[in-house]
């Protein structure tokens, strides 16, 4: 039996009727129209599907979508503000964070909530942070160095 | 297929949705459902019973000592708590290595002993610290079970169908006590045990080992303990040659099998390894010096 | 000794930062790739994989299955043209269905469309399949005994590429050969002969094959995750019997490929499917799926050395014998066979070589063109190799290179006359970064490899135009499959045109629109296309100066095109920009170049003794790279910690730092994590047993060494533009051999098993079995496969050998 699932994505309060087994990566994508969120693996293994529930990373293939009834998702559409890009999407950007780009969602969503958490991280904390998160194209390198200069850039230091 | 879906946020609703609706499975953060039912291994439950909302089951607290965590308490928390790391240490190095960190974030001390899973990373340093969990049902009240008894093969556990898991009590270690988790990873993340151990190990006033609880993570159908390992510490001077010893008498009792991470040789000998270098571990912070966690990174590439 | 090359090393961060025209769309999420796509009445495609190695198929009913609620279509052979069609034109012997018989896990079986996901799982279900099994053929070489069972028993009948040379399960036999190996060897003072075993690996791209199919009229528009548009119509043409031209293939963003996506998959099976459901229809892949179905991994290799020195180390000769598992089809392994020769040879100094390399079918995934096909196998035995002979001769493993490595002047394997070469230089600047770290701890060890790879000249066309408001726009056949070559392209013509990267925009990966390119394949894109567009943008150029000498009543010869005008030299206030030009083009003549730059050809050489040709028989334009890992082994345990890899590559020219070293830092990882964790696992039924990133383990972040990209820059006479050189396979060819290198120095155990796991590492190190008596033999017990095989080794002179 379908039910009725209410949900704010991004800032805006959406709704969908949605079989009780489907997971939160397949509403947005085929139901509410995010195709940001990737998806990459079946296991909870390539983090390409990572989103923020209620502020905290979560594999958006692995949880079930009436789950996140009445939270609050955050998707890589959901970074930027209206006129500029997030310090993290700018720095992917700018230091060669971003190849195929397919890993890229999952892995700012990643990165923003490891700054939340930790908003000096050294390298290896990064390193850490962004483990659940595989990439093929960059060898990490540039996404590391690209999270230390956003973190940076957030708490106000020169970068 | 999953028909219906809950989600109750008191104990007391949950307990009775399980009680009048024999298909119904509580899940908690649902990573290792949704997976499973994803790779075809094992179906969605028709009727999910949601307790990710339940107020009551996300308490964590220290009671006369003992550590006191809702069923819902995340490795997150586990792994930043100040008294875990100091304390129950070994639970600490566990629940820091458990996936990724949205593993962690999501992933509940529930969730990961009820799956019961021979490489659950929890469990073993739950039972070497002689942990107990409640569980409860609707019209029977609560429930004891020691978490070395909870798991009865994998993905099977000594609850009932209606029984939720609300409580992870575990008790305060001995004076003198030390704790550590190890399990031998091929990547520094997103890993599942090769092999583990935990160890608690309490040492005399004169340095000698009083006591040793040793539990073993992929060696078994369920997280086993080491009676012959323990045995064989006990009075012994907390040294690199007792605890060879003892991981060796682990490792002659242990039946590990081969499969597509290990061979049973591989795994036997590497038991061998991170028995003994859990032991050191352990032993290390029963002594007081600093053993960073997680203990699996602790001295790599250093045989003990 | 030569002169030395001009060494202009980049630290890895270094430069301004370039800003790829694609980032923003995939730094927000608005970058659609093809499961992105929105599709009206879109259906939904599953596909019935064999789901056993080899089979004869007994009976395929799909009644139940097409009489279920919600299905639009099903499909087997019996649906589509009785064609068997050709990868690359080498050889036809696969059908788009499988025909009578199965012979790989993978193996499309039927194909269902259906209104959802559900219903077509629920309907491939339902199909009614019996099989007879048929004892799956798994291990190259008991497949060349004369007596193996066949994978291909109309093999004889198959059309093929006429330089294939091939018979039962050999797919294809290449050779290279110069001088007389055996009467060097055997007068050699010292010969070393060695076994080396790889495993299959696989591309792992993150984004698994996708495909939409949707038909108007006569035409199919086909958006497919390829990286190859022009071979995945080539391939849908043939198979389905369409001319080229009804095809159209689009390629949206593409989620990486690392060859992966090479040849043609899905693309015809969803044309069909959308045909018979007479809805668009899509397919995407579940990552068990992108594993065992999409015949594109790495081959597992088998390869005898036989080597022969003087005893100051100088190498004479070497005869080699490598087997290449092809898998159930041939793909384009035999041209890869041919590579794989080569790369033994290496880029060394040695008189006398006689190398074959046999491609054998097997009842495996098919092999092909994953990232530098067979190089980072072929190169991590030959470079283990030379650090064996090194210490058997009691040289350094650098000093041995430093001696063997060839210079300006002096003859590849085929003769080809090496020029510009930095293999030396290379070898000289990772060694000395690398040395400049932190003193070797205990366990601790540098390994460094040497090796080559070729550029690969092939034909690719572009068009450069100026619209009307002075802005330009590359028009290309060209792949972008997330290095960014693509995007890199506007570099090329800004320079051309005097106008900046940003002033252009590009549209590319439409075969209706961009004209002929081979894909993102063999590191061509800044190689082939680069100058396609550089031709291009002259051409533009011209026609810009033409009008300008008019508007300006200048000399033409007297004009200078810079920053977005054209001036009179000496006269900076006669002038016209750009945008003016345009506009008055746009009255008249429209600016508007084309360019198709012919392919360089291979330099001379002589392979008249070689068989099994297929343009590899030299290396077009090669780069030289030396990589120089250092690593922690843990002696108890045999994990390998990488801690640091230092690459340093004579890639010709950079064209764009920020993109060459980007694919220098993925390289390294990629390969890393070949050398280290990955590897295909089968059981003894030939289906694989890690099909999953669970157990299929790629470097997660916190594995990642630090890497430190170097660039020796020698320009190609006759490479790509400014004489660059293909980027994008070298980092993934040394870096193994490296690691086995430094693992070997660190504790005196070899490894001669890729990849060099830890169990494998702590067998070497507690029992000495090394690995590589296994051979290709699938998963089982030890005893059973641990047959020695001594015999296919070459015969050496009696006690000059060692091991």
């Amino acid at each position: 039996m379908p039910e009725l699932l209410q949900l704010t994505v991004n800032g805006l309060p959406l709704s969908a009727m949605i079989e009780p087994g489907r997971t939160l990566l397949r509403v947005l994508r085929d139901d509410l129209g995010r195709t940001g969120t990737k998806e990459g693996c079946d296991d909870s293994e390539c983090g390409a599907c990572m989103v923020l529930v209620d502020g905290r990373p979560v594999n958006s293939c692995s949880y079930l979508a009436l789950q996140a009834s009445g939270r609050e998702i955050t998707t890589v559409e959901g970074l930027a503000s209206a006129d500029a890009l997030h310090p993290l999407q700018r720095a992917f950007l700018e230091g060669g964070g971003i190849q195929c780009g397919f890993c890229t969602p999952g892995m700012l969503i990643s990165a923003a909530a490891l700054i939340a958490r930790d908003p000096d991280p050294s390298d290896e904390a990064i390193r850490d942070g962004l483990a659940g998160n595989l990439c093929r194209c960059t060898g990490y390198q540039p996404i590391v160095a690209a999270v230390r200069r956003a973190a940076a850039e957030m708490r106000g230091d020169p970068v | 297929m999953t028909e219906r879906f809950a989600g109750p946020t008191t104990v007391e609703a949950a307990l009775a949705i399980l009680a009048s609706d024999a298909a119904a499975r509580p899940v908690a953060g649902g990573t290792d459902l949704v997976v499973a039912a994803r790779q075809g291994r094992k179906s969605l439950p028709e009727s999910i019973v949601a307790i990710d909302r339940i107020a009551g089951l996300d308490h964590h607290a220290v009671v006369d000592g003992a550590l006191v965590l809702g069923s819902l308490t995340s490795h997150e928390w586990i792994a930043d708590s100040a008294e875990v790391r100091s304390t129950w240490s070994a639970l600490a190095d566990a629940s820091s290595i458990v996936g990724s960190p949205a593993t962690r974030a999501t992933g509940t001390i529930g969730g990961n002993l009820m799956n019961a899973s021979p490489a659950a990373d929890t469990t073993a340093p739950l039972v070497s610290l002689g942990a107990n969990v409640m569980l409860r049902a609707m019209g029977r009240g609560s429930r004891i079970v020691p978490v070395a008894s909870l798991a009865l093969a994998p993905g099977r556990t000594a609850a009932a169908a209606d029984e939720l898991l609300t409580t992870v009590i575990v008790p305060p270690p001995p004076p003198g006590s030390g704790s550590a988790y190890i399990r031998l990873e091929y990547r520094r993340a997103m890993e599942i045990a090769v092999v583990g151990a935990a160890v608690l190990i309490t040492l005399a006033s004169n340095g000698s080992i009083a006591g040793a609880v040793i539990a073993l993570t992929s060696v078994a159908p369920t997280i086993v303990r080491a009676p012959e390992a323990e045995a064989a510490l006990v009075g012994e001077a907390a040294n690199a040659a007792t605890f060879r010893v003892a991981a060796e008498a682990a490792a002659a009792a242990a039946r590990p099998i081969d499969d597509v991470r290990a061979s049973a040789d591989y795994r036997r000998a590497m038991l061998v390894v991170v028995v003994a270098r859990t032991l050191a571990a352990a032993a290390a912070r029963a002594r007081g010096e600093s053993i960073p966690i997680p203990a699996s990174r602790w001295a790599p590439g250093r045989e003990v | 000794m030569t002169e030395p090359n001009r060494r202009d090393a980049q630290p890895t961060d270094a430069g301004p930062p370039w800003i790829r025209a694609d980032g923003e769309a995939k730094a927000t999420g608005q970058a659609r790739y093809t499961a992105d796509l929105a599709v009206a009445g879109l259906a939904h495609a599953r596909l019935l994989l064999a789901g056993r190695a080899h089979a004869r198929i007994v009976r395929l009913d799909t009644t139940r299955a097409r009489a279920m609620p919600g299905v639009l279509a099903v499909l087997t052979q019996d649906d589509v043209p009785d064609r068997r069609y050709a990868s690359y034109g080498l050889v036809a012997d696969r059908t788009l269905f499988a025909r009578d018989v199965v012979r790989f896990e993978g193996e499309v079986v039927a194909a269902v469309a259906a209104l959802t996901p559900e219903a077509a799982t629920a309907a491939v279900a339902a199909i009614d399949v019996e099989y007879e099994d048929l004892p799956p053929i798994l291990d190259v070489e008991a497949a060349l005994d004369a007596a193996s069972a066949l994978v291909h028993d109309d093999a004889a009948a198959y059309r093929h590429d006429p330089n294939i040379v091939s018979g039962g399960n050999l797919a294809s036999r290449s050779t290279i050969v110069k001088g007389d190996a055996t009467a060097a060897l055997a007068t050699a003072p010292i010969v070393v002969r060695e076994r080396y075993v790889a495993d299959m690996a696989h591309p792992v791209p993150i984004e698994p094959h996708s495909v939409t199919a949707e038909w108007s009229g006569d035409r199919v528009t086909i958006h497919s995750s390829t990286q190859v548009p022009f071979a995945a119509r080539a391939g849908t043409a043939d198979a389905l019997d369409l001319p080229e031209h009804r095809i159209r293939i689009v390629v949206s963003h593409l989620g990486g490929g690392f060859g992966g996506k090479c040849d043609f998959h899905f693309e015809a099976h969803v044309a069909a499917l959308a045909r018979a459901a007479r809805r668009p229809v899509r397919l995407v892949l579940s990552r068990r799926e992108e594993f065992i179905a999409p015949d594109k991994v790495t081959h597992a290799m088998v390869v005898d050395l036989e080597t022969g020195l003087a005893s100051d180390g100088t190498i004479l000769a070497r005869k080699a014998r490598l087997l290449l598992d092809c898998g159930a089809y041939a793909s384009d392994t035999p041209a890869i066979g041919q590579v794989a020769a080569m790369m033994i040879a290496g880029p060394y100094r040695i008189p006398d070589l006689e190398i074959e390399a046999l491609s054998v079918y097997t009842n495996r995934t098919p092999s092909g063109s994953v990232r530098a096909p067979s190089g980072p196998q072929a190169c991590w035995a030959v470079e283990q190799h030379h650090d064996v002979i090194a210490a058997r001769v009691g040289l350094d493993p650098v000093e041995f290179r430093w001696r063997n490595l060839v210079r300006d002047g002096d003859e590849g394997p085929t003769r080809q006359r090496h020029e510009g070469n930095g293999a030396r230089e290379t070898l000289e600047l990772a060694v000395e970064r690398a040395l400049a770290g932190p003193p070797l701890g205990p366990d601790e060890a540098i390994g460094v490899a040497s090796g080559w790879w070729f550029s690969m000249p092939g034909p690719s066309g572009a068009f450069v135009r100026i619209e009307s408001d002075g802005s330009g726009r590359i028009v290309t056949g060209a792949q972008e499959n997330g290095t960014g070559a693509v995007m890199a392209l506007p570099i090329l013509a800004a320079e051309e045109l005097g106008m900046r990267p940003e002033d252009f925009a590009i549209t590319y990966q439409d075969t209706d629109s961009g004209p002929y390119d081979g894909g993102s394949s063999g590191s061509q894109t800044t190689f082939n296309n680069g100058r396609a567009v550089v031709d291009a943008a002259r051409e533009v150029r011209r026609q810009l100066l033409e009008l300008a000498a008019q508007a300006l009543e200048a000399n033409i010869d007297d004009l200078v095109l810079a920053d977005g005008a054209v001036a009179v030299t000496g006269s900076p206030d006669r002038r016209v920009t750009i945008a003016e030009l345009a506009s008055t083009a746009h009255s008249g003549a429209l600016l508007l170049g084309r360019g198709s730059g012919s392919p360089p050809e291979l330099p001379e050489h002589d392979s008249s003794s070689c068989v099994g040709r297929f343009g590899f028989e030299a290396f077009a334009s090669p780069t030289f790279f030396c990589h120089a890992a250092r690593v922690r082994v843990d002696r108890a345990t045999g994990l390998v910690r990488v801690l640091k890899v230092v690459a340093a590559t004579d890639v010709g020219r950079v064209v764009n730092a920020p993109g060459a070293v980007g694919q220098m830092t993925g390289g390294v990882v990629m390969a890393l994590g070949n050398a280290t964790l990955e590897g295909t696992v089968y059981g003894a039924d030939g289906r694989q047993r890690n099909a999953s990133l669970l157990d299929y383990k790629l470097l997660t972040s916190a594995d990642a060494p630090e890497i430190e990209v170097h660039f020796v820059e020698n320009p190609a006479s006759n490479g790509g533009p400014r004489g660059a050189k293909g980027v994008g396979e070298p980092p993934i060819v040394p870096t193994a051999a490296a690691v086995g290198n430094a693992i070997a120095a660190a504790t005196g155990a070899r490894v001669r098993r890729l990849p060099m796991t830890p169990e494998r590492v702590w067998r070497a190190l507690t029992t000495g079995d090394d690995g590589a008596a296994e051979g290709n033999a699938p998963l089982g017990p030890r005893a059973s496969t641990a047959t020695p095989t001594g015999a296919t080794v070459p015969a050496a002179p009696a006690g000059a050998t060692s091991r």
